[in-house]
């Protein structure tokens, strides 16, 4: 990559999925656009960083995770989110007309929510972004089988957690 | 989406694509704007002089890239050639054989007729040659009057 960075044609390639990625994984507007906003600019004063690098969305998400994580732990946000979530959970799904698909939603939004900060990661990169397990643990730096593994008990806790949804919706 | 009496929540593989099948949010439109101005403000001057430097070294090297690559590895060769073919200081000195008794004789002779020479150049060789010294006028007139 050229040492001056294309800030425009990297933010449309990737702006989407960090977006995603970082709301789902803060729960929070306001906190994912500081995030996404931190990512350009650390990339903008650090143009190096990206010049190795081959998998753009790969180093990008792990940046993304790496920042939100920071985050986390200088709020110490576990029990803040919870507080937050007591009072609004910000949904990362697109909102839709439909009754019922609102409610799942809403309700996996909050499901998604219960979920702890790394398995949350590893359901989003594996659901929304399609990604292998291969590809998820380049990004947030684990072994592949931790990824799997971290999914599958993310997934049976969503899967638990929606289960009242379905019969109320039944 | 699939109503509660078609969908098995406890077959996990319709779960999943249930999950697949919802969209996410959009990032909005205009967060763009200004997070690129942020980025743009963040980048630092320097930035753009050593983009300029780097440009420079790689047209003056670029062209004749093969050429400096070549004498590099001429170099490389006339070191190694030099590093293997130079004999360590020590085992130089170990192969130097003592001198053989004959050397000392000649060199014992050699030293005394240089000590014999230098001796015979110290001593005078006779009277020095009295330095011209004028007589006074009176003594040239004497001889004259006599003859």
């Amino acid at each position: 990559m050229p040492a001056s960075i294309d800030f425009a044609r990297l933010y449309d390639d990737h702006a989407q999925a960090l977006f995603a990625f970082l709301l789902n994984l803060t729960r929070n507007e306001a906190d994912t656009r500081d995030l996404l906003q931190e990512l350009f600019v650390k990339l903008a004063r650090r143009p190096d960083l990206l010049s190795d690098v081959r998998e753009e969305r790969g180093f990008l998400i792990r940046l993304a995770h790496n920042l939100a994580i920071d985050l986390m732990r200088r709020r110490g946000t576990r029990e803040r989110n919870h507080e937050q979530l007591a009072a609004e959970t910000p949904n990362p799904f697109a909102p839709s007309v439909d009754p019922d698909e609102r409610a799942f939603r809403l309700g996996l939004a909050k499901a998604l929510a219960e979920l702890p900060p790394e398995q949350r990661a590893v359901v989003h990169l594996k659901l929304w972004e399609r990604w292998t397990f291969e590809e998820i643990a380049a990004a947030l730096e684990i072994p592949p089988n931790t990824a799997a593994s971290r999914y599958r008990y993310g997934l049976d806790k969503l899967r638990d957690l929606l289960r009242p949804l379905y019969e109320e919706i039944k | 989406m699939k109503k509660s009496n078609d969908f098995d929540a406890m077959n996990l593989d319709d779960f999943e694509k249930q999950l697949e099948r919802q969209p996410v949010r959009t990032v909005p439109a205009d967060w763009r704007a200004g997070i690129l101005q942020a980025a743009k403000a963040s980048v630092p001057q320097t930035s753009a002089s050593n983009s300029q430097r780097v440009a420079w070294w790689r047209e003056l090297f670029w062209p004749c890239l093969q050429a400096w690559a070549g004498l590099a590895a001429v170099w490389v060769v006339i070191l190694a050639i030099h590093f293997i073919s130079a004999e360590p200081v020590e085992a130089v000195a170990k192969t130097t054989m003592p001198p053989s008794p004959q050397e000392i004789m000649v060199l014992k002779e050699q030293k005394q007729m240089m000590a014999k020479l230098i001796e015979t150049f110290d001593q005078p060789a006779g009277e020095p040659p009295k330095p011209y010294v004028p007589r006074p006028k009176s003594e040239c007139r004497m001889e004259s009057v006599m003859v």
